[in-house]
């Protein structure tokens, strides 16, 4: 287990290693950089004043050494400037992490809190009426683009409730927090939502026709006790495997959330850093997302050997 | 016939998904015939014009035809998800068959690489793409199909892994067939079930991704009518007083994206039953 | 702070008792901040190294310029000027040296004093004098008259120009010319500026806010009215509509809510305040006249002829946007040509077919016609104001007999492209930061000046500009105007397609709102502006 556990750690700072090459070579090959996006705001450029700012930014040395001094920074904990703001990437970043991950774990609670019970009913109504109707609606909920659906409801709030939840300040209480963050977290956790609903429902499935539930039955045990106290432990994989799958996903989903409601977290920032050429910003922010899906990922396969023992680690 | 009959009974979700699709490939070969209008002729006159006798879907703010540009934006949307997924599935596929069959450092590096794509997010490694290639149709299918590459390739390899110590793969070894010989002849056929399976799964996201990239300025752009670029920028401004300029194209790409994912879920049942659900 | 909050009740008070004294009502309430939508992240906080609106309105009120426009007028005017940090100004008697007697006992918001030595330094760094601070400077050519500028104590300095320019008061009056203090570094004054105006500096976070305080020792007595001033950035234009139209802001961002837009969010919310601008910006059509076969001056004359001005404005404002020459037309614009006058001009008559019928003669007469199409492509800057003008500029260019394709460019590169002059056709919306014929003709249309993309050259003409700058008498000066730009507009040097324009909005609870039709960037400071509530 340890020793697994320090390879998996291994891999994953080569990963990480390599996604690092990956995203400063992407950048690179972007057209235009800072310096010409800085004059584009300018309406205008001058050749000197940009041969100025790109020797000052580094922008002109040879990429190994521009690459080797981003890498030379992240070891020592130092992340750089912003080009566009001239404040320390740290600086720029950790206020908006709790946003976006605030967001993100009221996205995925919403995504259990409905996906699983769901999962059950479908399941134990297998092939019934509800199970299609279920069915139909989870695989509905996972064609919507996800802008699109902010975009209806933000409208049927304003319609209905002549209110918008959108993010316009800071909420100053744990309650405004959640109304805040609630109705996008749902908005973007209905995906989640029915990909642990249709995984529950099939894993269910399997459990059921299983002998140790046979066996509780005969023991005279109730039906629902059978369903909820065996079965459910059994749905326990297929949210965590979700999760492992979605954390990466739902960043997707995150972008053009945030971008609808206005919040001010870290997916939006990126979408925006790309657009200014903000090496030092980009460059950081996938690095720390790639670290978050990474870890996330090396998490769910430790807790899927303490959750099933079945699964042999190292294999 | 009959089996028609029965697949019909068998999988009715799969074959109403079926028949959405049939409907949108129709639709984006024969869009030109079937427009009532010229997808880029603006008239001032028809701005925001609701649904009506001309406009049976509405006009956007510079008076084009609603309906006419859904038709052809399905051709978008076509060339988008097959582009994407043929290419993510096809390079993926190849990648997945030669690193599981040839095994050894090729199989590591192969592996490695995956990794380090799968740790990064679909959207984010497809926006720093279509920001590097620039926007076109081209690039923005590229775009979309590289981040498919190392999904495909995990599962085939996986797939092959199990399939090269079956039987017959050890007999053909054991008469002396060449290894590429055994990999295209015995291999390959077998792992396309599930490459078939995992590529009708990938259609409805492809279709998604793109509709997310041009909502966020990139994507496919003018004056290609993608259903994407409908919904964003200036349509989803006029929402409350032409909802028909927001409700439509997203119907259209929900619609399309359901029906890819009912018929995806469908062929899985039929082709590989073990798979899942 | 807690004076204020006093100071705040006792506003509410005077606001409950109000409905009995209809004249007290009116008078000025202190206190509230003013929530205002942010259309898009400023590149930084620095008004004198940016050209975009996105720096320009949301820090304006940080800082004080030496003269400032008339906010009484509703076009801003040459004629129509006054004071702000400077009580008063003097034009020597051969209209070369221009002196200006400064207020005395301001303070920057740091406590240092405000001297003559501030408005010498600005200036001296606009026109790269001392080794320029600013990381960039995008008004340069503005000041390029000035020869030197020099202190007479702390409250005076004097301005000695090259050649006589009354027009250069505009440019002293504009929102872009702000007094920057010499004691604060420039990096600082793009994250952190330090002015002497109405409202404090207090923060600015990236892709979310920016926030200004009511400075408590603003040297004009009484003023500002509100506590603070509150920018959200929100770039999804649906959803700023929508937060606009439920109440959660007092104010939109400027420039921002098309003519359509403006007309839709009326409908909705009934009560709000609109009122339609010109937003700076022309659209215009940009020939590279260096590369076959535009080279052909037929070519680019029959190119000219084709465009249907009128149904752009149509399409794309329902018939908002003006039409003109190089200069903002009446009566949003005051240089502009007169209507009567424009009929005169080719290419602006009301019978568009009959020039594009003599444009096809054109044509012809080079070999072209509908069985060989002229193929080209018409570069555009990937954004979609700049795709809705190419699109339709494509239609017309199909009248005769040219084949036309949108090639969009990524617009972090658009400037370095025109720059380059890599292009044959581009479809080009300009800004120009002030409503003044100097700026329009030197900025664009001088021989090799560096924003002049097409290379148009005509040294005759050149003169005139000199000339026009030169002119004390306003009337005369605007015949001569008016000439100048009909000869530009004949020789195609960059035909102006339309003026945009786009609305801002307010709820009536907010008072003391007053701008110009005429331009987007000025009248941003607030200092008059109070809170009903």
């Amino acid at each position: 287990m340890f020793l697994y556990f320090l390879r998996r750690l291994g891999l994953m700072v080569f990963t990480l290693f390599g996604v690092s090459i990956a995203i400063f070579l992407l950048l690179r090959i972007a057209p235009g950089n800072i310096a010409d996006i800085l004059f584009d705001s300018a309406g205008m450029i001058d050749p000197a004043e940009k041969q100025k700012i790109i020797s000052d930014l580094g922008l002109d040395q040879p990429l190994v050494i521009q690459y080797l001094h981003w890498l030379n920074g992240l070891v020592h904990g130092d992340f750089g400037y912003s080009y566009v703001s001239e404040k320390p990437v740290l600086q720029e970043v950790l206020p908006r992490i709790p946003i976006t991950a605030r967001l993100a774990l009221l996205a995925i609670l919403f995504a259990v809190c409905t996906g699983v019970p769901v999962g059950v009913v479908s399941a134990v109504r297998q092939n019934s009426a509800i199970d299609y109707v279920l069915r139909v609606f989870s695989l509905a909920a996972l064609s919507m683009p996800a802008f699109w659906l902010g975009l209806l409801v933000l409208m049927a709030f304003v319609n209905w409730a002549g209110v918008l939840p959108i993010y316009d300040q800071a909420p100053d209480s744990l309650w405004a927090a959640l109304l805040m963050f609630g109705v996008p977290a749902a908005t973007v956790g209905l995906r989640s939502s029915a990909l642990i609903m249709r995984l529950t429902r099939s894993s269910m499935l399997e459990v059921m026709r299983q002998d140790y539930i046979r066996t509780a039955r005969s023991k005279g045990l109730s039906e629902p006790a059978v369903t909820f106290i065996h079965a459910l432990r059994n749905a326990m994989l297929p949210v965590i495997t979700t999760i492992g799958v979605e954390t990466a996903f739902l960043f997707g989903g995150l972008v053009v959330t945030e971008t609808v409601f206005n919040i001010p977290g870290v997916a939006r920032f990126l979408v925006e850093a790309i657009r200014w050429r903000d090496y030092p910003m980009v460059q950081n922010l996938v690095m720390f997302i790639a670290t978050v899906v990474v870890a996330v990922n090396l998490l769910v396969d430790l807790t899927y050997a303490i959750v099933d023992p079945r699964i042999r680690l190292g294999s | 016939m009959s089996e028609l009959i029965y697949l019909a009974r068998r999988y009715p979700l799969g074959v109403a998904g079926g028949l959405i699709l049939v409907v949108f490939v129709f639709v984006a070969i024969f869009a030109n015939a079937i427009a009532p209008l010229d997808p880029l002729t603006t008239n001032p006159k028809a701005s925001l014009a609701p649904p009506g006798n001309t406009y049976l879907l509405g006009a956007d703010m510079m008076g084009r035809d609603v309906l006419s540009r859904l038709i052809h934006g399905a051709r978008i949307s076509l060339a988008v998800a097959l582009g994407a997924t043929l290419i993510g599935s096809g390079l993926g596929a190849l990648l997945g068959l030669a690193s599981g069959y040839v095994g050894g450092w090729f199989d590591l590096v192969v592996q490695r690489l995956a990794e380090i794509m799968q740790s990064l997010p679909l959207l984010v490694m497809a926006l720093v793409i279509t920001a590097s290639l620039g926007p076109s149709l081209t690039n923005t299918i590229i775009a979309i199909a590289i981040p498919l590459i190392p999904n495909v390739a995990r599962v085939i390899r996986a797939n092959v892994l199990s399939l090269r110590e079956l039987n017959y793969v050890e007999a053909a070894r054991a008469i002396g067939m060449r290894n590429s010989r055994i990999a295209l002849l015995h291999v390959m056929p077998n792992t396309l079930a599930p490459l078939i399976v995992l590529a009708t799964a990938q259609l409805g996201s492809t279709i998604l991704t793109e509709a997310s990239l041009s909502f966020l300025g990139l994507g496919v752009p003018e004056p290609y009518p993608s259903w994407g670029r409908m919904l964003s920028e200036s349509a989803a401004e006029y929402m409350r007083s032409a909802p028909w300029l927001v409700i439509f194209p997203g119907v259209a790409i929900s619609l399309v994206v359901f029906g890819a994912n009912l018929f995806g879920d469908a062929l899985r049942d039929y082709l590989d039953p073990r798979m899942g659900d | 702070m807690r004076g204020s909050r006093l100071f705040g009740a006792a506003a509410i008070l005077c606001g409950l008792l109000a409905p009995g004294f209809a004249s007290v009502a009116m008078t000025q309430q202190q206190g509230g901040t003013l929530r205002v939508t942010h259309r898009d992240n400023p590149p930084s906080a620095s008004i004198l190294e940016e050209a975009t609106i996105s720096t320009d309105m949301p820090f304006m009120a940080v800082f004080n310029n030496l003269v400032v426009f008339d906010p009484e007028s509703p076009v801003n005017r040459l004629d129509r000027i006054v004071p702000d940090l400077a009580t008063s100004w003097a034009w020597s008697d051969d209209n070369r040296t221009l002196t200006f007697q400064l207020h005395h006992n301001v303070t920057w918001h740091d406590g240092k004093p405000f001297t003559s030595a501030d408005v010498k330094c600005t200036w001296d760094m606009l026109t790269g004098k001392t080794d320029s601070k600013l990381r960039k400077n995008p008004r340069k050519t503005w000041w390029f008259n000035i020869k030197d500028v020099a202190t007479d104590g702390d409250d005076k300095v004097v301005f000695h120009l090259k050649d006589p320019q009354p027009s250069i008061m505009a440019m002293f009056a504009s929102g872009f010319a702000p007094v920057y203090p010499c004691h604060v570094p420039a990096n600082q004054m793009r994250t952190h500026p330090i002015g002497t105006g109405p409202f404090m500096f207090k923060e600015f976070k990236q892709n979310e806010s920016i926030k200004l305080v009511r400075n408590p020792n603003y040297w004009k007595p009484g003023k500002p009215y509100l506590d603070a001033i509150e920018y959200t950035i929100i770039p999804n234009r649906a959803t700023m509509v929508l937060a606009m139209v439920t109440g959660k802001f007092n104010l939109t961002f400027t420039g921002e809510l098309t003519p359509q837009l403006m007309k839709d969010i009326q409908q909705q919310a009934p009560s709000l305040q609109c009122v339609m601008q010109s937003t700076n910006t022309q659209g215009n059509l940009l020939v590279n006249r260096e590369r076959p076969p535009f080279d052909n001056p037929l070519i680019r004359k029959a190119m000219t002829l084709a465009i249907d001005r009128k149904a752009f404005s149509d399409i794309l404002s329902q018939g908002a946007y003006p039409v003109g020459g190089a200069n903002l037309p009446p009566p949003e614009g005051f240089w502009g040509w007169s209507k009567e006058y424009m009929e005169t001009v080719p290419g602006y008559g009301a019978d568009v077919e009959k020039s594009r019928e003599e444009a096809r003669k054109i044509m012809r007469s080079l070999g072209y016609g509908p069985d060989h199409l002229l193929p080209l492509k018409v570069t555009t800057r990937n954004i979609q104001d700049y795709r809705d003008a190419a699109v339709i500029l494509i239609d017309h260019l199909k009248t005769i007999y040219i084949q036309a394709e949108l090639e969009p460019i990524d617009t972090s590169v658009w400037y370095a492209r025109l720059l380059r002059k890599d292009f044959s056709v581009a479809m080009n919306i300009q800004g120009t930061g002030t409503d003044d014929p100097d700026v329009q003709f030197f900025e664009n249309y001088l021989c090799g000046s560096e924003r002049n993309y097409t290379s148009y050259c005509n040294p005759e003409l050149e003169k005139k500009f000199h000339e026009q700058s030169m002119m004390q008498d306003i009337d005369a000066r605007r015949k001569l105007v008016w000439e100048i730009d009909k000869q530009l507009q004949e020789d195609g040097a960059r035909p102006v397609v339309f003026f945009a324009e786009a609305g801002t909005c307010w709820w009536p609870r907010v008072h003391g709102i007053r701008i110009a039709r005429n331009t987007i960037y000025n009248h941003w400071r607030f200092e008059d502006v109070w809170l009903d509530q």
